[in-house]
């Protein structure tokens, strides 16, 4: 690694986040360490796997297509490939932070951390894209989303280059005007109304912002999670009065996707809900949540 | 970490999981609460008021509350545990694309619809031999032909299409479908699920066919029950079909079958639902009710398909006590999918049942013209007046008589007067077809053909002569075998005998039954070792394959070990001027083992006499062994639905010879 001696930050970032768009980012931003710092709990947080991070750089890439929104939600659950994007993306703008400017850094591991297990994952790359400014917490469940963007994955890199770090968002786009009128209505917004376990619930003041957001992880996890099923399922074949019972309960159709899951690996096919998403209109209808007409303004 | 580590290792107890699970399962991320925006606000203070509702680390909530991590790791994981619920994967794969979850359109995993005992315990009885499953599909017989997907078929494509007619006017397949559906809701309201036994007993009505189709939209089976059938058959199929639901006229004179019905709740225990057609019944259901119904089937109530049983029918018994015979789409509408095309019904035809449609024969009329789109025209009960009427009045193309309804209609003079030109085919099936009723139908026809069909409850059509066949091979066999059928006349040994020499009439192929229902014993008999079903009935082939059956194999008299087949005699002896009718039975004998008794309905002011038949039969060439040895002489013969005698029931009441 050739190091650099003279980096201008403000240069830099301006290169990284041509990079990153250039790789298929859609937005790119730098979050205040300090408050990352502060607000990650002990063992989360990035120095935590790299002592010398000074930036940490989140970045988003584009959601589903309005196609995949109307497509049935069990054919969505093979979209979950989506998220790879931006991890290579992240992995690719961590090589480039390296070769062009000769500085330490790190794509960030995504998935859960080791010792915690599912569910609780080594660094909060929501926290990461928040406070960079690329998303905001929304109701439901604190899915972060985009006002231009919509719903986007998200993937983070750390380095030692030390880069301006952006502010979070002066506005949380959730709940959106329709989701409001809604409340209103009904008491809930569409991503509470429609969730097939009803994980979501929440309040919104007078100005139409966000109270209370309560989501309900563990019922959630039951739906699209499996991987906490195959402990389950095979206790509950173990248990079983008799042997029709306990082959039922393993061959179930259901469940021999969650053998082939897990046997191979398959985490990009942990099929999501997603009916939080298709019922709402920042994920689905914001400016630019469409790649078609992203291509359109761009050009 | 945990991984690995035993309990003792880590230090907690069943008591600690107790203790510290709820605790440490809500201070987790597995309920979190956000209260405003602190972290896009970096409202520190906030976010740390708040930590322990957004969500704790292990590590958090060991210092919180004085363990060390692994420990709540290990104590989460169980509580996680303990209350995971499996299953709600299911419903990902039953939201549909664009559509928002509705609550009340899902069914959870463990509320989703299971099928009874009685149910599981007929499909069980559909167990058929692998290989033949194979060849019937590889073969093309076996598709998934369901008579809901007929009728939806039917009522999309061809809407305003008759789907039946009587006297009254038509109903086309849309309005059909409609109550179909509504009625299957109802049903469904009144407690019928799929796999149910749902027996009914009505005349050739709208209301059965629409009964019929709606019980197999729902998946249920119908089992039929004979107008004629009272208090003692009914109870005894009802209970052996352990039905469900019962379906039936509000009175058959002054006899009412749902009234009766409601009374019998503690001896059919198995029978829930009494629904009345006509009348109101107190206490029972009102078919009007049902079929107006607005309730639709629940999401998670499976559509029918073809290895779904529909049917459980139960066999004329003639020889013994019924039998009850279970059947599913893949043997039925198979059958009668490939017989719509041998017997030429197109859409636009009309198809006329003379036989009730508690019999499986007129179901076979029935459910090719669904197949087709023809419309079924309603015979509610037959008359040789009220069948020759409707003929002329309906306008059938296809008529599915027995050849005792012609013969009555014949022997009433009201053939030759009636216009039987819509006509363009007239099966005949259900019992022995004398030639010469064939060569009497068939020049009143004016171009239209005759067909003999032999079938039984446990294949429906086994055997037919085809439009192309000659006069002579109408008039003298039951033709070949339906397509995908094979039949063979075997021996005692289950050797095929040569062509021409009698045997019993042996098969096998895509619509004979696997078994009767409940009834082991009966169904080791119905078999040979090779699998071929034995029809009891009596036969020969020609060159060509065509059969002529001459009996049944229980018709057979044994006279001192000298054995002959007593529906040749009777054949005989109904062409005896005098004879309106005669059956022939074995009586015991000390001496011979067996002797022939000839049960008689004389026409009105004939004298026959035992002497007088015996003369006859010696003029025709019968060798003297043959001769009847004793004479009963009767108003009438106990017939089946479809006008067969029932010999069992047939015993002398005088001992003279």
């Amino acid at each position: 690694m050739g190091l650099t001696g003279n980096v201008d930050p403000a240069v830099a970032k301006v290169e990284i986040i041509a990079y990153a768009k250039k790789r298929g980012a859609l937005a790119v931003g730098v979050a205040d360490l300090d408050a990352i710092e502060r607000i990650a709990p002990p063992g989360h947080r990035p120095t935590d796997i790299m002592p010398r991070v000074k930036s940490v750089i989140a970045l988003g890439v584009g959601g589903q297509t309005q196609g995949a929104w109307s497509v049935p939600a069990k054919a969505i659950a093979y979209f979950g490939s989506t998220e790879t994007r931006a991890y290579s993306c992240a992995y690719g703008l961590a090589f480039f932070i390296e070769s062009k400017f000769g500085i330490p850094s790190i794509y960030c591991p995504p998935d859960m951390d080791n010792e915690s297990g599912p569910r609780v994952p080594l660094q909060s790359l929501k926290l990461h894209a928040e406070l960079a400014g690329i998303g905001a917490r929304s109701l439901a469940g604190d899915i972060l989303l985009h006002p231009e963007f919509g719903y986007m994955y998200f993937a983070s890199v750390f380095t030692e280059l030390e880069l301006p770090a952006d502010a979070p968002m002066a506005e949380n786009p959730c709940p959106a005007p329709s989701c409001i009128d809604m409340y209103r209505k009904i008491g809930q917004t569409p991503c509470m109304k429609f969730c097939p376990v009803q994980c979501l619930s929440g309040t919104i003041d007078p100005q139409g912002r966000q109270v209370e957001m309560h989501y309900d992880m563990a019922a959630c996890a039951e739906m699209s999670q499996q991987y906490e099923a195959v402990p389950a399922l095979l206790a509950e074949a173990l248990a079983a009065e008799d042997e029709a019972r306990r082959t039922d309960t393993l061959f179930d159709p259901d469940h021999k996707m969650l053998w082939y899951k897990m046997s191979v690996g398959s985490g990009g096919l942990l099929a999501q809900c997603f009916e939080c998403m298709r019922a709402c209109p920042i994920a689905t209808r914001a400016p630019q949540a469409d790649p078609i007409r992203r291509a359109k303004i761009s050009t | 970490m945990t991984r690995g580590l035993t309990r003792a290792q880590l230090g907690v107890t069943d008591a600690m999981i107790a203790s510290y699970g709820e605790t440490i399962f809500k201070l987790s991320n597995n309920h979190q609460i956000r209260r405003g925006d602190p972290i896009r606000l970096r409202d520190f203070t906030a976010i740390e008021a708040h930590r322990h509702e957004l969500g704790m680390s292990d590590a958090q909530i060991a210092e919180r509350l004085g363990l060390n991590p692994t420990q709540v790791t290990f104590i989460r994981n169980m509580e996680e545990r303990r209350r995971f619920r499996t299953g709600h994967y299911h419903m990902l794969n039953r939201l549909g694309g664009g559509k928002r979850f509705r609550a009340e359109r899902m069914t959870p995993y463990q509320d989703h619809f299971r099928y009874s005992e009685d149910a599981l315990a007929m499909r069980a009885g559909l167990a058929f031999d692998p290989a033949r499953v194979r060849a019937y599909v590889e073969g093309g017989y076996w598709r998934n032909d369901t008579l809901r997907g007929w009728l939806v078929r039917q009522a999309k494509t061809n809407p305003a299409g008759k789907a039946v007619v009587d006297a009254s006017g038509a109903v086309t397949y849309g309005h059909v479908a409609r109550s179909v559906e509504a009625l299957a809701g109802g049903l469904y309201q009144a407690g019928v699920r799929p796999g149910d036994v749902v027996a009914v007993q009505l005349l050739n009505t709208l209301e059965y066919v629409e009964s019929f189709l709606a019980i197999s939209w729902l998946g249920a089976v119908m089992t039929t029950l004979y107008t004629t059938f009272r208090e003692a058959e009914l109870a005894t199929q009802l209970r052996h079909s352990k039905a469900r639901a019962l379906i039936a006229a509000s009175s058959f004179g002054p006899f009412s079958p749902p009234a009766w019905a409601q009374q019998q709740k503690e001896s059919l225990p198995s029978l829930k639902s009494v629904i009345a057609v006509g009348a109101p019944v107190k206490g029972a259901l009102a078919y009007k009710d049902l079929v107006n119904s607005d309730v639709a089937l629940p999401a998670d109530v499976p559509e029918p398909t073809a290895a779904d049983p529909f049917l459980l029918l139960y066999t004329s018994g003639t020889t013994s006590s019924p039998k009850g015979v279970p059947l599913n789409s893949h043997q039925m509408l198979t059958n009668a999918r490939l017989g719509t095309i041998e017997h030429n019904i197109r859409v636009g035809d009309i198809v006329l049942s003379a036989a009730p449609f508690g019999h499986l024969y007129a179901l076979y009329s029935v459910k090719m013209a669904l197949c087709a789109g023809a419309a079924v025209a309603l015979l509610p009960q037959f008359s040789p007046a009220d069948l020759t009427k409707c003929i002329e009045g309906q306008r059938p193309t296809h008529l599915f008589a027995g050849p005792a309804h012609l013969a009555a209609c014949e022997g009433a003079g009201l053939l030759a007067r009636t216009d039987l030109s819509s006509l363009r085919l007239v099966v005949l099936s259900g019992a022995a077809v004398p030639p010469d009723l064939v060569r009497t139908v068939e020049p009143r026809l004016h171009g239209g053909s005759l067909c003999q069909l032999w079938g039984m409850t446990e294949l429906q059509a086994g055997l037919y002569t085809r439009l192309s066949d000659a006069a002579e091979i109408v008039a003298t066999t039951a033709g070949r075998p339906s397509p995908g059928t094979e039949v063979r006349i075997a021996d005692e040994k289950g050797a095929s005998v040569p062509t021409g020499e009698e045997g019993e009439l042996q098969v096998r192929g895509p619509s004979v039954f696997v078994g009767y229902y409940a009834n082991p014993e009966a169904t080791a008999q119905a078999f040979t070792t090779d699998g071929w079903f034995r029809s009891g009935d009596v036969a020969r082939m020609d060159g060509a394959g065509n059969v002529t059956l001459s009996g049944r194999i229980k018709d057979i008299i044994n006279r001192g070990g000298v054995k002959y087949n007593a529906q040749e005699i009777e054949l005989l002896i109904e062409r005896m001027p005098g004879v309106a009718q005669c059956a022939i039975a074995p009586v015991s004998d000390p001496r011979l083992g067996e002797r022939a008794c000839c049960y008689l309905v004389p026409r009105p002011g004939a004298q026959i006499t035992l002497k007088a038949i015996g003369s006859f039969l010696l003029a025709q060439g019968i060798a003297k062994y043959k001769l009847p040895e004793q004479l009963e002489l009767r108003s009438e013969l106990p017939m089946t639905a479809t006008r067969k005698v029932i010999k069992g029931h047939l015993k002398p009441q005088s001992p003279t010879v």
